[in-house]
């Protein structure tokens, strides 16, 4: 379901409230996390403090457990997170001038900020040092553009950049950052003059750490890979009412009109033939989700991000039924099948010699649609669309993925 | 505040804000979005011409004040004053080494920031949103820029030990 805003479950005119709340809560922690004096933030390159240290990665760590976590949990969809792009030479060249201006100001622009606000002059004057270089980077920027815009890598994932496990990365981090916690305590009460703690893991220190990276351990080893959620699952006995009752089916009639009337498609067709099959050709503006697939992410991202109504299609109506029974279990809404398949739509608008004696006016009128139907997807300007030599076809629409939130610093 | 506790209590921020927004935390696109405010209200001329702010306001809605990153950063100094007011840490006060003047403190403390305002725009975000909001969506981004930024404050810090130990 999250992320809220982006999937529009939030109002985003919410935005900025929330940016402000989640500001609060950020400034609250930095300034009793002891990040509002210099000093104790520069004392992490010198060995007399590492509050910093212990902060940051405690935070990254946590906020990344929590994603996997959310993520297992269907809670948040992964991959509409922000990833800031890596630009290997920006983010380089950026980092080492970052790191002077560390060592140099003792604040860094969010510490500086909190600082500044309960009174700490220093972090004034480099706020102001920070808007001057934003201006300096500004007037310059055709002279830095080559370097800021080099080698754009896009989104990607440190993970995949070192070609291993996410699950792993996370645990392996979470030891490098405890192995930290550690050593770095040592360092301290070296530097400080203060008594070696003798008490190995299990001193309060190293506690929180400890335990945290237990519970990582289990997740990775008990949790199967990726579910979807099972937030809203329908249960069966709705399901059966449904399916028993047949008002899941949409008519070809229907499907017919809306394709002839394009100002009137509300419908969304979803094709869940093999992806070969779907290739030769299918109805206009379908979009393809194999039956095998119809579980996976692309399956999620397809019928949620669509605000029109969903028809599934198959050859018959077998395999559309079977998309439907799990689609309906994961708790999707609004969609249909259409009866009697793409095999049910050609006869009846291609190949069938409609009879007009039908006996009742609904009969008659049914078929008057079919034989207009049936004209127009042969000879008229739909014809253009379904049929090219003799075989129908459609361009196929790449599912693009939906839009996540655009982040930053 | 425990260091650790500090930490769960600002990764579990961070995790909100992603749950939320779909993004991360930021500090210094507020400090870029009060400087394109300035100089499209000064130099409105030049900041058509110059395409970094120009960029800005072809594709922003021309507002560069009503931003996420700005109502961010407000939050922050609410939450932060809150803070050290209710723990008795607000006060005017340099905080430096023992070895140095207020004047000299003052001086690096400009340079400093300057210093992060170049190198955050290079990185496309500072400390908080390269590195910290970067590492907890697994980017390879944030890790680099984590690395180059405590790698090169190691790697200079005996040469500026002056300005914070004895």
């Amino acid at each position: 379901m999250g992320p809220l805003i982006p999937q529009g479950y939030v109002n985003s005119d919410l935005n900025l409230f929330f940016a402000f709340v989640i500001g609060l809560g950020f400034g609250y922690v930095l300034e009793q996390g002891g990040f509002s004096n210099s000093k104790k933030l520069a004392g992490v390159f010198y060995g007399y403090d590492f509050v910093v240290l212990r902060v940051f990665f405690t935070a990254a760590l946590t906020a990344a457990i929590g994603l996997l976590l959310f993520s297992y949990m269907g809670l948040v969809e992964y991959d509409m997170l922000y990833v800031n792009p890596t630009f290997v030479k920006a983010a380089i060249v950026g980092g080492i001038i970052m790191g002077f201006g560390f060592i140099l100001g003792g604040y860094c622009p969010g510490t500086s900020m909190v600082g500044a606000v309960i009174g700490k002059i220093d972090a004034m004057f480099f706020v102001v040092g920070l808007m001057g270089g934003v201006f300096f980077f500004g007037s310059f920027y055709e002279t830095f553009k080559p370097l800021y815009e080099a080698d754009n890598l896009g989104g990607i994932l440190v993970y995949d950049s070192l070609g291993v496990d996410r699950d792993w990365f996370v645990f392996i981090f979470g030891l490098i950052a405890l192995a930290a916690f550690i050593i770095t305590r040592k360092i301290e009460d070296r530097i400080n003059g203060v008594e070696l703690l003798p008490k190995g893991l299990f001193h309060p220190s190293y506690r929180m750490p400890f335990f945290m990276m237990l519970f990582l351990a289990a997740l990775n080893l008990y949790l199967p890979q990726s579910p979807r959620a099972k937030w809203n699952e329908t249960d069966a006995k709705t399901l059966l009412g449904e399916a028993a009752a047949e008002v899941h089916y949409a008519m070809i009639d229907e499907v017919a009109y809306k394709l002839l009337h394009e100002s009137e498609n509300d419908l969304m067709l979803v094709d869940v033939r093999p992806a070969e099959d779907f290739q030769r050709f299918a109805l206009p503006g379908a979009k393809n989700l194999p039956l095998k697939e119809v579980l996976g992410q692309k399956a999620g991202k397809l019928l949620d991000d669509s605000n029109k109504k969903v028809v599934i299609y198959s050859y018959s109506s077998t395999d559309a039924d079977q998309a439907w029974m799990l689609l309906r279990r994961e708790g999707h809404k609004d969609i249909r099948v259409l009866k009697g398949g793409l095999n049910g739509f050609f006869t009846e608008f291609f190949v069938e010699n409609h009879q007009t004696q039908s006996r009742n006016e609904k009969e008659q009128f049914d078929t008057r649609f079919r034989e207009r139907a049936m004209k127009a997807f042969k000879t008229g300007e739909a014809a253009e669309k379904i049929i090219s030599k003799g075989k129908p076809v459609t361009t196929i629409v790449d599912i693009e993925p939906p839009k996540a939130g655009k982040g930053g610093c | 505040m425990n260091p650790y506790l500090a930490g769960f209590l600002l990764g579990l921020v961070l995790l909100s804000a992603f749950f939320i927004t779909g993004r991360g935390l930021g500090a210094s696109g507020a400090a870029k979005s009060v400087v394109i405010e300035t100089i499209g209200s000064v130099a409105p001329e030049y900041a058509k011409e110059n395409s970094f702010y120009a960029s800005f306001f072809a594709t922003g809605d021309g507002r560069p004040m009503r931003n996420w990153l700005v109502y961010l950063t407000l939050g922050v100094l609410g939450g932060a004053f809150f803070s050290g007011f209710l723990s008795g840490r607000a006060g005017f006060k340099i905080d430096k080494g023992v070895r140095i003047t207020n004047a000299t403190r003052l001086i690096f403390a400009v340079a400093g920031g300057f210093l992060f305002g170049v190198g955050s725009q290079f990185g496309r975000g500072c400390t908080s949103g390269a590195a910290l909001s970067g590492m907890a969506v697994l980017s390879t981004a944030g890790f680099i820029t984590v690395i180059a930024i405590f790698g090169t404050g190691y790697a200079i810090a005996y040469f500026f030990r002056k300005l914070w130990i004895n």
